[in-house]
């Protein structure tokens, strides 16, 4: 092997261990998907609920800052004590780190809506929930669509460090990398689609923004 | 945008079922059928692992997955304890005796196995299979050249050279606990003149090519075979043996009484001549452990099972 180039040697690792590349490319994906849709499940509504309560938003988000702020492997280590190894621990610490970017544009998106477009739909006899999905939903929905493309690149991230709980993913196969004799090549077979996965993420996610904007507030 | 809204609700709708249910496709709960198999960071654990998970899954009903890359031998101990994991691919006899049930170092081979086998059963509630059949313990290598050409065959052979060859070693061999290179000199009653510690994986490639002229290594390391190094004799038996073995929760073997006989099958069947050759494949070949272990249980006809294919 020591003949090949690096480039050589990329190209070799992908040919014979192709289908063991893109499982883990699959288990990655699933795993940073799914933290964010749990995170979603509960970070948007909470996001609407606190953009009507001021005292409550700004306590909500500061909890959600304080997360943030927690680095991603010690996070792991305190999940895990708690819930054990494997795939669990890595999807329940993606949701913690999502709901920051969740809350706060929906938070900021529902509170940027014109109070005037409120007061109208209020004047045209809409009840709360009418207003909740025919005004400010749709006004605010791409930034809300916003953080989550910003949630599933940062879960992308940390769920490649999620091998270190025993999770798997594209991250054992960079950590293989680093143990092997001359492991260059594996380490970049390993971040190489893992850098590709979130570069495609937030190119579609970048087109469902457009697709969700309202046609009234298209350039 | 009455529409839209209606989109948006069934959208999150839709996500929110398929959340649910792939939760069960994801997760790997302990109750579900689902046989979890610790690895460690090192290129062997992993390749047996995969030996493991993939006999499992082609011979039987149940489905197999790694918990891979845990940090060392207490945290496979721990996962496997706390049921976080059924079975534990590599745990070396005198690795266990030492780092997890805290007793002194044994150095008869079949002794210290025995004391894993039955502590492990009383204290843990495992069952600990006899070796596949390598162990990996440090050893003392020289080039084939050199062992014809000096008549170097056991450890003691190297004392009329200990102050004219140069000694590569792991650098964390010179102060290991109990059998470090304090311990060694009192044992064999030599002290290297020339010693050069240095990271274990450069010290093949160091006597491969002249830099030194023994070295002391771990014994299923791929490039053994591959450089041809001879091992010399551990006569005075200093290295305590850390033969390889599978441990396994019991509770595993009495829900699915099936498993032990499947299990047996790999004991005695892997050589120290295969591990080293799996070892080199995935070290320098660029192959993957499961890619490997694929190949190994194909080549020696492991896959006996009705869909055969």
């Amino acid at each position: 092997m020591a003949n090949l180039t690096l480039w050589q040697q990329f190209i070799y690792y992908y040919q014979h261990n192709g289908n063991y590349i893109l499982s883990q490319f699959n288990r990655t994906f699933l795993m940073s998907v799914y933290g964010v849709l749990f995170a979603a499940i509960i970070g948007i509504p909470l996001g609407i609920v606190i953009a009507g309560n001021t005292h409550l938003g700004s306590f909500v988000l500061e909890f959600a800052n304080f997360i943030q702020t927690i680095p991603s492997l010690a996070l792991l280590s305190i999940v895990m004590i708690g819930m054990g190894l494997g795939v669990k621990t890595v999807v329940f610490t993606v949701t913690l780190y999502s709901l920051l970017p969740i809350i706060k544009n929906t938070y900021t998106g529902m509170c940027s809506v014109d109070k005037n477009i409120i007061d109208s739909g209020k004047g045209m006899g809409m009840t709360k929930l009418q207003l909740l999905y025919l005004v400010r939903l749709p006004l605010s929905i791409s930034v809300i669509v916003a953080g989550l493309k910003n949630a599933l690149v940062i879960a992308i991230g940390i769920t490649s460090i999620g091998s270190f709980v025993g999770a798997g993913g594209l991250g054992d196969i960079i950590i293989r990398g680093t143990n092997a004799t001359s492991g260059n090549a594996i380490i970049l077979a390993g971040a190489f689609p893992t850098a590709l996965m979130a570069v495609l993420v937030d190119l579609l996610l970048n087109l469902v923004q457009n697709w969700v904007q309202p046609k009234g507030l298209k350039k | 945008m009455k529409r839209r809204a209606k989109i948006l609700i069934s959208t999150i709708t839709f996500m929110t079922m398929i959340a649910t249910c792939a939760c069960g496709l994801v997760d790997n709960q302990p109750s579900s059928n689902q046989i979890r198999v610790t690895a460690l960071t090192t290129t062997e654990s992993q390749i047996v692992a995969n030996i493991i998970v993939q006999l499992i899954e082609h011979e039987t009903p149940y489905r197999a997955s790694i918990v891979n890359n845990l940090g060392s031998a207490p945290m496979q101990h721990q996962a496997l304890y706390r049921h976080d994991a059924d079975i534990q691919a590599v745990a070396y006899d005198g690795g266990e005796l030492t780092a997890n049930l805290h007793l002194t170092p044994i150095k008869n081979a079949k002794r210290a196995n025995q004391t894993v086998r039955s502590e492990a059963k009383k204290r843990w509630d495992q069952t600990y299979l006899p070796t596949y059949g390598f162990a990996n313990n440090y050893a003392f290598m020289v080039k084939k050249s050199a062992q014809k050409k000096y008549n170097l065959y056991k450890i003691s052979d190297l004392k009329q050279w200990q102050n004219k060859f140069s000694f590569g070693v792991a650098s964390e061999w010179i102060n290991a606990p109990g059998v470090g290179y304090r311990h060694f000199k009192q044992a064999y009653h030599m002290a290297f003149t020339k010693i050069e510690p240095m990271n274990i994986g450069l010290v093949y490639s160091a006597l491969k090519s002249g830099k030194v002229n023994v070295i002391l290594g771990y014994s299923t390391d791929g490039r053994i075979d591959s450089y041809r190094l001879k091992l010399l004799k551990d006569n005075k038996h200093f290295f305590p043996p850390y033969n390889c073995g599978m441990l396994i929760n019991n509770y595993l073997l009495r829900n699915h009484p099936d498993l032990k006989p499947l299990l047996m099958r790999l004991v005695g069947n892997i050589s120290i001549h295969d591990i080293r050759r799996m070892n080199f494949e995935v070290d320098d070949r660029l192959l993957e452990p499961s890619t490997v272990a694929h190949q190994f249980l194909v080549k020696h006809n492991f896959f006996r099972g009705k869909n055969n294919g």
